[in-house]
């Protein structure tokens, strides 16, 4: 049976994550952009609600939400503002390790005091000399009686200056590549872990993106997720269930975009009528609407995918590069539907190409995306 | 103390209505219904009495048809209420307000009731006659327009404001009685993620509304929408320096507001 409505569960979850993300988000989404202000009370009143922990499970204090569930929710949270949606969902990414590899000791000790409280938690994975290659971390792990010493350097971590416990990929074993990465849960309060600078970014400048700098940083080893040497397996089985979430992102800026282009189209007058009155306007708007569409399917559908207990690898980087090449498109003809206002930082549509822009490049870029999928495609063939 | 919350599913703000085809009543078909308004202060002024008064209940109750009673009932449950009770009535019935505060009043005596609380009037019809009505059968004090509402431990009554004609009245109840609310004041809470998906489990008592339609005295006969405003005009512009200049020259020369 294919189905795709939403059920009135489904329903007040879009619900709230739609008031929330106009009532709450909205308003302060340009400021935010144009100051990188990294709005800590809006992400507060997030938590309070539920929107945070979205993927862990009630009895660790979560919201325990399938895959579709999260999606409608972050697409809503997307339209409003992607950058602070990308620290909103940021927890989910950090706290998926522990829900994959941890012991079921593990996740009470680590995800119940986390999720009784507001904090915010890193996934450590990309370094400096590399994100797409993730085989090739040089973060050291060494082991030392019961604990182990990390030396290293992560960059690009969302959140990772206002982040209380980070997700932490590191090589036990260089030697063996990625055979001999593990992972690990590093409290903030660990001597010898610095989160770096702010960084300044093009777009989602209501998220927070820095270096965490590991320096001899000791760490119990009932830390480590998983047994040694799987710590790259969970980073890849992570991202298979993260990848979802950011078409849904990409669908809500591409939304946005198109809400906005449309409603512009039949205020806006040239030579006598509405633009909306124009057919190369007409078409650009057709051509956005049918893209829109194909984004939130092939979210929906990957994110059906895998509560059905597959492991949706395909489906998921599917949605995740067509949807966030499509909200590129969309916000590039909706700065275009706007003309020279589009340009304008007054207007709203251009921070939503600055916005698009990223879901093409995190969580494994574009081309990763396309490595992956005709991988999953050519075995079926081979 | 027992609370028992009245409340009614309204249209979503932005909705636009529509009159059904026969043109005696407006269009539900396809609206959606939400708790909204006046019902929602009612709802979180019943939520900050329990929360204030040890052992309180809130009890939330609608009268009318499926499914948008269901639907503004959960949104109580996910608020916060303990219990809520739908009074069904068949789609399209013409409840005039004597009948449904007979209906509710019938509702209302099935549970314990300290306190009765309404919203001033529903945003949809705007009557504001449901509360004294239900004050009269309930056979308990009655107050409309109230505002800040408090449990007085000392006396085991309410203490509450009222705005009349020049002032503030404070004001003072025993229990049991009907309160209905003055006005969207609050700033009403959101209900929590976790308590949606836990609304969507708990059960919702359901009882006939009975013969109450039938006795309905009003009569709707038609329902229109207010005459389209005419003469709306957008000015052509590039700059806002134009905008202004070209509308001064309009107020000015066709309008003539000014000289
Ligand atoms: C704002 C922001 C937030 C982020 N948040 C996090 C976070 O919280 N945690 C985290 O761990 N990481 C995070 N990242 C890192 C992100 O996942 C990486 O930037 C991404 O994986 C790409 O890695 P890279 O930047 O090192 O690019 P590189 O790997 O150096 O790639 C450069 C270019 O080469 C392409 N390329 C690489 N290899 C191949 C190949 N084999 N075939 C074809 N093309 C290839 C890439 O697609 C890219 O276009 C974040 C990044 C940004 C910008």
């Amino acid at each position: 049976m294919v189905d795709f409505s939403l059920t009135e569960e489904q329903l007040s979850l879009q619900e709230l994550a739609r008031k929330f993300a106009r009532t709450e988000m909205a308003p302060h989404a340009a400021e935010c952009d144009r100051a990188g202000r990294f709005p800590e009370e809006i992400y507060r009143k997030a938590w309070e609600l539920g929107l945070m922990n979205l993927n862990v499970p009630t009895e660790f204090g979560g919201s325990g939400l399938a895959l579709l569930e999260q999606t409608v929710i972050v697409e809503e949270l997307a339209r409003a503002c992607a950058g602070m949606t990308t620290s909103i969902i940021a927890n989910c990414l950090a706290l998926e390790p522990i829900l994959l590899g941890g012991t079921p000791e593990q996740q009470r000790k680590f995800l119940a005091p986390f999720c009784a409280e507001y904090h915010l938690a890193s996934f450590c994975l990309t370094e400096p000399s590399g994100g797409s290659d993730a085989g090739a971390v040089k973060t050291r792990a060494k082991r030392e009686g019961d604990e182990y010493v990390l030396d290293g350097e992560k960059c690009f971590i969302t959140n990772g200056p206002h982040a209380s416990l980070y997700t932490v990929f590191a090589a036990t074993d260089p030697s063996a590549r990625q055979k001999g990465i593990s992972a690990f849960v590093v409290p903030r309060t660990t001597a010898g872990v610095t989160p770096g600078r702010e960084e300044e970014k093009m777009g989602h400048r209501a998220s927070s993106t820095s270096t965490v700098r590991f320096e001899g940083a000791r760490i119990p080893a009932d830390h480590r997720l998983g047994a040694e040497g799987e710590g790259f397996s969970i980073a890849m089985r992570t991202l298979d269930q993260t990848r979802t979430p950011i078409g849904a992102l990409a669908t809500g800026i591409a939304q946005a975009a198109l809400d906005h282009a449309a409603a512009y189209s039949l205020q806006r007058h040239t030579f006598g009528k509405p633009i909306a009155e124009h057919q190369a306007i007409q078409f650009k708007l057709a051509n956005m609407a049918q893209e829109l569409h194909a984004a939130r399917w092939l979210t929906w559908h990957a994110a059906w995918t895998i509560d059905h207990g597959a492991k949706g690898t395909l489906e998921s980087s599917i949605a995740k590069c067509f949807a966030s090449d499509a909200a590129m498109r969309i916000a590039d003809e909706a700065i275009q539907v706007f003309g020279g206002y589009g340009y304008m930082k007054e207007y709203p549509v251009e921070k939503l190409l600055r916005d698009a822009k990223l879901a093409q490049i995190y969580e494994g870029s574009n081309e990763i995306q396309r490595i992956v999928i005709a991988r999953e495609l050519l075995r079926a063939y081979a | 103390m027992e609370i028992v919350v009245l409340i009614k599913p309204v249209p979503e703000p932005e909705t636009k209505l529509r009159p059904t085809a026969d043109g005696r009543a407006f269009d539900g078909e396809g609206v959606k219904f939400v708790l909204a308004g006046y019902d929602e202060s009612a709802v979180e002024q019943a939520l900050l009495l329990k929360e204030s008064v040890a052992g309180s209940k809130v009890r939330a109750i609608t009268a009318g048809p499926a499914p948008r009673s269901e639907e503004v009932l959960r949104a109580a449950l996910a608020l916060g209420c303990d219990m809520a009770t739908w009074v069904e009535i068949p789609k399209g019935a013409d409840l005039d307000p004597l009948a449904s505060a007979r209906i509710l009043a019938t509702a209302v005596h099935r549970y314990p009731h300290d306190l009765v609380l309404t919203g001033k009037q529903s945003l949809e019809d705007e009557s504001g006659l449901v509360g004294p009505a239900l004050g009269a059968l309930l056979n308990v004090p009655d107050f409309g327009g109230v505002a800040d509402l408090r449990y007085d431990e000392a006396s085991g009554g309410l203490r509450f404001q009222r705005v009349v004609e020049g002032g503030n009245e404070a004001l003072a109840s025993p229990l049991p009685c009907v309160i209905a609310l003055q006005q969207a004041w609050n700033d009403p809470r959101t209900a929590k993620l976790p308590n949606i998906l836990k609304s969507r489990k708990m059960p919702i008592e359901r009882i006939e509304g009975g013969h109450e339609p039938l006795l309905s005295q009003q009569r709707r006969v038609a329902f229109r929408l207010p005459a389209p405003r005419t003469g709306a005009r957008m000015i052509d512009h590039t700059t806002p320096e134009e905008a202004a200049e070209k509308l001064v020259r309009i107020l000015k020369e066709e309008a003539r507001v000014f000289p």
